[in-house]
């Protein structure tokens, strides 16, 4: 059959490139692994030439995906799931990486970029560093191939036809030649999740996605090492890329953060959400590799440490991969992945690779030279090397967590049940046990940053140690000593020790900068990066450990009940919250469902009652996520002022008579169900059809059901709603009970499921709440810009330091 | 024995706590009738939504009961002592982290999953009426 108006040119050449790039990857694999046994040039020049082919065909897939996107031709599927003819240019982005299949053409985007780059700056290790690289990409692409082997279904395309997709094949309209002219809904796609039409979406992913991208150049060039056995030869080309991952990836994750404290309403920068921790853990050991690999450089240690911790990092990302893309998550995260059936081919590809890596470097490890002499306690090294060893059981923590949905998967339900009693859940709170156990981490972690700066490579003298400690101790406490009094750390030990090491780690860093490196911007790349790290550490204990909820009210049911955390706001009535005064003034409608709250806050303790600022909390309805709450944030320089709406009467279903507390229920003849204390029995029902002359089309039909109502003290009630259909018309009568204040309607006959007898019938009651109100949390959070700023500071001081150490090069 | 060694074997040893004593905040998803038998204890239930019932909710004092069905069945008068989540009778399963008393479950955090609350799980409309 002849489908009309489809355009399948720049489909199939996007399929067509999807297989380029898959099999261009698979021969630039081969051409280097033939280089690496018998080193003839023309296999390089095979493997360079395809790895080229291949990253050209990975910019023409983001081309063909692009062109369809902004061609509104939504006889794709993914353009049809994924934007729309009103999706503005802006969020194209967006829509471009909303899905699984876009995301992973960014990542592989990103490899094809850093790859073509390493190709050309790697000199000896190119041959193995870029066998692996392709062997990644090949492995990435499949999952974008969308070919079925049988049944076994091989990646997912984003070029499939809406009419080829699994989920649709068999349903009559793929059978009608001219569909996309016939139903209205393969003209407009179904549009951009609204949530994610900010700016926030196009920066994040893009930013995330290098990061990830960025892991696997230096776990690139550390199996080139270990095939070379020249056991060092990775280490000195390999810390740029490091520190390059540190940067990119941790500011990825960091805006994640920025945009859950701006844009969603989850009352923080972070959450411990399954998916915010599986990107994290690799960071972390990232930082852990990077610094092993400086150990390595200044010392004779840390080498067998530093293969292990860069290969770990990598296993890491495609772990978590793995973890927000399969669905496992699915029950303790709120924003992964839906499963396209890809968990099989990502398993295949974690534990292929972590297989191999791991088999690799336990294969050499004996062939490496230990080195004789016997670490320093006093040397820098040393320290640094404890250091990482921190932050790798930090990530073991984090990640043994998250990997609950994993333990009961693998283990199965019968054995968690008689180990357990029952399949595990995630901690009841799992911030307070994150914070709990990371507490301790962050503080050793930040001690050592301060200490390691009073310490020299290989061996300290006394005179250097002490040259600098005392004042900086001196200067250290006498901060901690003022911030500890200003925020009221006195009596909480755990955080004053990281409040204190924080600031210790500021000033050591400072004092190392400006004396021991005269100052000089060569040396200011780690100490602004660390002083960076620091000031995350100092603004995330303040503004989270100090964090003022000011809506707290002091309605309490019972002693077990915590208090509660919300207030209520009358329209244009003024609430106390503590130190001010809230009146919240009207609503405004905006494009994309937009609702905004406009809460005016008051200064209560000057007197004057001054008004101080305006806050537009908004709340977002969609069809697809239903609504959300977005919260709104005054900026002080040393405080925000956070306001999200919990709850508004507005959004609760009224009709015009006043009727509201909607309850729906599906009963058959002789069912009872409860409504407000009443037992709600369907007593009859009585149905008149007459049907036109000569056919079975019904021409008028009207039901009418009984229902009767027994209240507590056993008197009866009747109701009698009907639903009528006239011709094309349907309609209700509805029943009220003065009495009661009910009203029922009869909305209609079940068509969820077939052969129902069952009847839909909906029950409102009158709203006697008049006043409209809205519920909303108010949270002060002291110092949070310290965090950002720290958060600036890092991405930067890195930056200064590859960028020297590139210079070096 | 050298001192990264030592090192190595505390990180060894320090994990290994890390397992044993995690593994006792992690709480077990129960149903009900689990959840009753020890009040107080706090438990994950994975329930639905009884719309038979009523659902009641005071914005003055915030607090929100419904009654959920488990996945054995068994139903239970639920409290949530914060504002009632919007779009609640749209969920289609309800996690509730809470504890059991006096017969009636406390939640402190509910967790509800929508339908269709991601593109990809849109059904087509209107190729049914073909």
């Amino acid at each position: 059959m002849e489908y009309l108006s489809e355009h399948l040119i720049p489909g199939q050449l996007g399929r067509f490139f999807v297989s380029l790039a898959f099999a261009a990857a698979i021969i630039s694999a081969f051409a280097n692994l033939f280089y690496l046994f018998n080193k003839q040039e023309q296999y390089k020049k095979v493997a360079r030439a395809s790895f080229i082919v291949h990253a050209i065909s990975i910019f023409s897939i983001v081309g063909m995906l692009f062109f369809l996107m902004s061609s509104h031709y939504f006889e794709y599927d993914y353009i049809w799931k994924h934007s729309s003819l009103d999706l503005p240019t802006r969020y194209i982005f967006s829509a471009f990486w909303e899905g699984q299949e876009g995301s992973f053409i960014l990542w592989m985007f990103w490899h094809a970029i850093l790859g073509l780059i390493l190709m050309y700056t790697s000199k000896k290790l190119e041959a193995t560093a870029m066998f692996v690289f392709a062997l990644v990409q090949a492995f990435l692409v499949s999952m974008i191939l969308g070919i079925y082997v049988g049944d076994l279904g091989i990646g997912s395309s984003p070029f499939v036809l809406m009419r080829n997709a699994r989920e649709n094949i068999g349903l009559p309209w793929t059978f009608v030649a001219d569909y996309l002219e016939k139903f209205p809904v393969f003209m407009d796609g179904s549009g951009l999740n609204p949530l994610l039409q900010n700016y926030w979406m196009t920066i994040h992913p893009p930013t995330l996605f290098l990061g990830f991208a960025s892991a696997l150049p230096p776990f690139a060039l550390a199996i080139a090492g270990l095939v070379s056995r020249d056991y060092s030869s990775w280490i000195k080309p390999t810390i740029p890329w490091a520190y390059f991952s540190v940067m990119i990836f941790g500011t990825g994750i960091l805006m994640g953060g920025a945009w859950a404290y701006e844009a969603l309403s989850f009352g923080g920068f972070w959450a411990w959400d399954p998916v915010e921790n599986s990107s994290l853990v690799p960071w972390l050991t990232m930082v852990g590799a990077a610094h092993l690999l400086i150990i390595k450089r200044n010392s004779k240690s840390g080498l067998r440490s530093a293969y292990f911790m860069m290969i770990l990092t990598f296993i890491l990302v495609l772990y978590s991969t793995f973890l927000t893309r399969s669905g496992i998550l699915g029950d303790s995260s709120v924003h992964s992945f839906v499963d396209l059936g890809l968990s099989g081919q990502l398993l295949v590809y974690l534990l292929f690779f972590t297989i191999a890596a791991f088999g690799l470097f336990f294969y050499h490890i004996p062939k490496m030279k230990k080195s004789a002499s016997e670490e320093e306690l006093s040397s820098k090294e040393f320290w640094m090397f404890i250091g990482s060893l921190v932050l790798l059981i930090s990530a073991f923590h984090i990640i043994m967590v998250t990997s609950t949905p994993v333990y009961n998967t693998i283990l199965g339900p019968d054995i968690m049940l008689s180990l357990n009693g029952g399949d595990l859940a995630p901690p009841p709170d799992p911030i307070s046990t994150y914070q709990e156990y990371q507490l301790p981490f962050s503080i050793i972690l930040t001690l050592l940053i301060a200490i390691t700066q009073f310490l020299s490579f290989k061996k300290t003298t006394k005179k250097f140690f002490t040259k600098r400690l005392y004042s900086t101790l001196a200067v250290s406490i006498i901060l901690t000593g003022l911030m500890a009094t200003i925020y009221k750390f006195w009596l909480q030990p755990g955080y004053l020790s990281l409040l204190f090491a924080g600031i210790f780690a500021t000033c050591s860093n400072v004092s190392y900068w400006l004396i021991a490196g005269k100052g000089k911007l060569q040396f200011s790349g780690s100490s602004i990066a660390h002083i960076g790290f620091a000031f995350v550490m100092v603004g995330a204990l303040i503004a989270n450990g100090k964090q003022e909820i000011v809506s707290n009210t002091t309605v309490q049911l019972s002693d077990e009940l915590p208090s509660n955390e919300n207030a209520v706001l009358y329209l244009n009535d003024t609430t106390d919250l503590y130190q001010y005064n809230a009146v919240w003034t009207g609503t405004r409608d905006s494009s994309l469902g937009i609702q905004y709250y406009d809460v005016d806050y008051y200064d209560t303790t000057s007197g004057k009652k001054e008004k101080l600022f305006t806050l537009e909390p908004y709340i977002q309805k969609s069809e697809e996520m239903g609504t959300s709450a977005n919260p709104s944030t005054k900026h002080y320089w040393n405080k925000d002022v956070y306001t999200h709406v919990v709850y508004s009467s507005l959004l609760e279903t009224k009709s015009e008579d006043g009727y509201g507390n909607e309850m729906e229920v599906r009963m058959e003849k002789g069912d009872t169900a409860i409504y407000q204390r009443h037992f709600v029995v369907l007593d009859s029902i009585k149905v008149n059809a007459t049907f036109q002359d000569n056919s079975d089309q019904i021409e008028k039909l009207r039901i009418e059901v009984k229902l009767v109502l027994i209240n507590v003290l056993g008197e009866e009630y009747i109701a009698r709603p009907v639903y009528y259909i006239e011709g094309e018309n349907a309609g209700f009568e509805d029943a009220y009970l003065e009495i009661q204040k009910f009203k029922f309607r009869l909305a209609g006959i079940d068509t969820d499921e077939p052969d129902s007898k069952k009847l839909v019938i909906k029950a409102f009651s009158e709203i006697t709440e008049e006043r409209d109100f809205i519920i909303m949390k108010a949270i002060i959070f002291p110092l949070i810009n310290l965090l950002w700023l720290g958060c600036i500071l890092m991405a930067i001081g890195t930056g200064i330091a590859i960028w020297q150490r590139i210079k070096a090069n | 024995m050298k001192k990264t060694h030592i090192a190595i074997i505390i990180v060894i040893a320090v994990s290994i706590g890390a397992i044993i004593s995690a593994t006792g905040d992690f709480s077990t998803y129960v149903g009900f009738t689990q959840a009753n038998e020890q009040p107080g204890t706090k438990y994950t239930v994975i329930g639905e939504l009884d719309t038979n019932q009523a659902m009641n909710f005071d914005p003055l004092s915030s607090t929100f009961s419904f009654v959920a069905v488990d996945k054995d069945g068994k139903s239970s008068r639920v409290l949530y002592n914060q504002p009632k989540p919007q779009d609640f009778e749209r969920s289609e399963e309800i996690t509730m982290k809470g504890y059991a008393k006096d017969d009636v479950f406390v939640a402190e955090e509910i967790l509800m999953k929508c339908p269709s609350k991601y593109n990809e799980t849109n059904k087509l409309e209107g190729y049914e009426t073909y």
